[in-house]
């Protein structure tokens, strides 16, 4: 008679099971790739903070000792990020301001809308972006690294890196859009009554249009979205469903951001989106792109 | 997993067996925050700074109310009443939207008060709410008659 844990092993839902779990653990920690997908996300992420927040942290804005160090601090980070010199600890300097301003300056002293989720997802990109290899490619980093290689006579580094802070970007999106169709699961949200309030509030104020059918739509369209949310939330991270998802989730992002005051919410989600992607594959369209063999090595795992 | 990390670990260079490892808990610690925050608030119902939920929206258009308005000519006919015209108020000013039941009250009585004694004005309204449109003005009665 063989022993419990044996016959735990030789079950085939087991064998099923342990699989998944070694494919998962691959996927999310043991993954190398291209380091140039995380080098565009790490240069549009530093864009996005400018985009965001320069404006209302240029020097005579806030001139009290608190408001010139986080000035300072911001254009310093934001700077090293953009160009990529020690792009890793400058994420997490980018993403440590980022934090001080989402937690002291938005929670404590009240300074809205830093608190929004838009700014959160900004600081976690950035932070996320810290573990990958972001520099090893654009940067003046690789720059640097191409020039001491050809003084010493070696071949420079490759850029390829582990990919676990692009994974943990995919949870983090995944979580997010996961969330937010939960939120939106319910009889208010459904019935469409969310949406005319939403829609009541911005454009028609207490006024509903007289257009038949509205109400309708409205309903459709909260349908729609909640079961897009969801599919963004399950479908993206495969490569199979991801291919029908890309376009409806930027569409979806787009019209968001034309439509309501979500600031920097759409276009970081859609920068993220760079994470989905086989970093090898987003490598071998650039190098077509620039008109070059692609020289890159061996793929990645299941995403 | 633990398990399936050991073996994945086994694989390695030696020198490597540690970042593997604390590669691989620092990922799950760091996925069980990003879980954490939506489950506190949006399942348990616990607000904290700290955890961020994903409830993009879920406040906005609140309170707002959607309100039509009619008035009783003397032959006995209800038409519909433009506040705007009315009130002589700009369409895009603060007429535009009424954010609560105390302004929809002096919205009202200022449109009585413009109409004259003895006006018959017939409100239409419902507020929203987290549940969905909540009725609070019926047009069963005359508005200026309160």
């Amino acid at each position: 008679m063989p022993a419990p844990t044996d016959a735990i092993a030789d079950w085939p839902g087991w064998r099923l099971m342990h699989a998944v779990a070694a494919r998962f653990v691959d996927w999310a920690v043991y993954s190398e790739g291209s380091s140039r997908s995380s080098a565009l996300v790490r240069i549009g992420l530093a864009m996005l903070f400018w985009s965001r927040w320069a404006g209302e942290l240029l020097l005579y804005r806030d001139q009290s000792p608190l408001g010139l160090f986080l000035a300072v601090n911001f254009f310093l980070a934001t700077a090293l990020l953009f160009v990529g010199y020690h792009s890793r600890i400058a994420a997490v300097w980018a993403g440590s301001v980022g934090l001080a301003m989402y937690y002291y300056f938005g929670h404590q002293l009240a300074r809205e809308p830093w608190t929004h989720h838009h700014a959160y997802l900004l600081v976690v990109a950035a932070l996320l972006i810290a573990l990958t290899p972001c520099g090893r490619s654009y940067s003046m980093d690789r720059y640097l690294a191409v020039m001491r290689a050809g003084r010493t006579g070696v071949a420079p580094p490759a850029e390829r890196g582990n990919l676990w802070g692009l994974r943990l970007i995919v949870v983090q999106l995944s979580v997010l859009y996961f969330f937010s169709a939960f939120d939106k699961s319910n009889y208010a949200f459904l019935s469409g009554a969310r949406i005319e309030q939403i829609f009541l509030w911005y454009y028609a104020g207490s006024d509903y249009p007289a257009i038949p059918g509205l109400a309708w739509l409205a309903t459709i369209v909260s349908f729609a979205v909640v079961a897009l949310e969801y599919c963004l939330a399950f479908g993206l991270p495969f490569r199979r469903t991801r291919r029908y998802l890309v376009v409806p989730g930027l569409a979806f992002h787009s019209i968001i951001y034309l439509s309501l005051p979500v600031y920097t919410f759409s276009a970081t989600m859609a920068l993220l989106y760079l994470a989905y992607f086989d970093a090898d594959a987003i490598d071998k369209i650039i190098a077509r792109l620039q008109g070059i063999e692609y020289a890159g090595t061996a793929g990645e795992g299941m995403s | 997993m633990a398990d399936i990390v050991s073996i994945r670990i086994g694989a390695e260079p030696a020198g490597r067996v540690s970042a593997g490892r604390l590669r691989f808990f620092a990922f799950m610690a760091i996925a069980a925050f990003m879980i954490a925050g939506p489950v506190a608030e949006q399942v348990f119902g616990v607000r904290t700074a700290l955890l961020r939920s994903w409830t993009m929206f879920s406040a906005i258009g609140l309170n707002v109310i959607d309100a039509s308005f009619e008035i009783r000519r003397p032959d006995g006919a209800l038409l519909p009443l433009d506040r705007f015209d009315m009130l002589g108020a700009p369409r895009d000013g603060r007429l535009k939207r009424i954010e609560s039941r105390e302004e929809l009250a002096s919205v009202i009585e200022q449109l009585c008060t413009a109409a004259g004694q003895g006006a018959d004005i017939r409100v239409r309204a419902r507020q929203a709410t987290r549940s969905g449109w909540q009725i609070i003005h019926a047009d069963a009665e005359n508005a200026c008659a309160d």
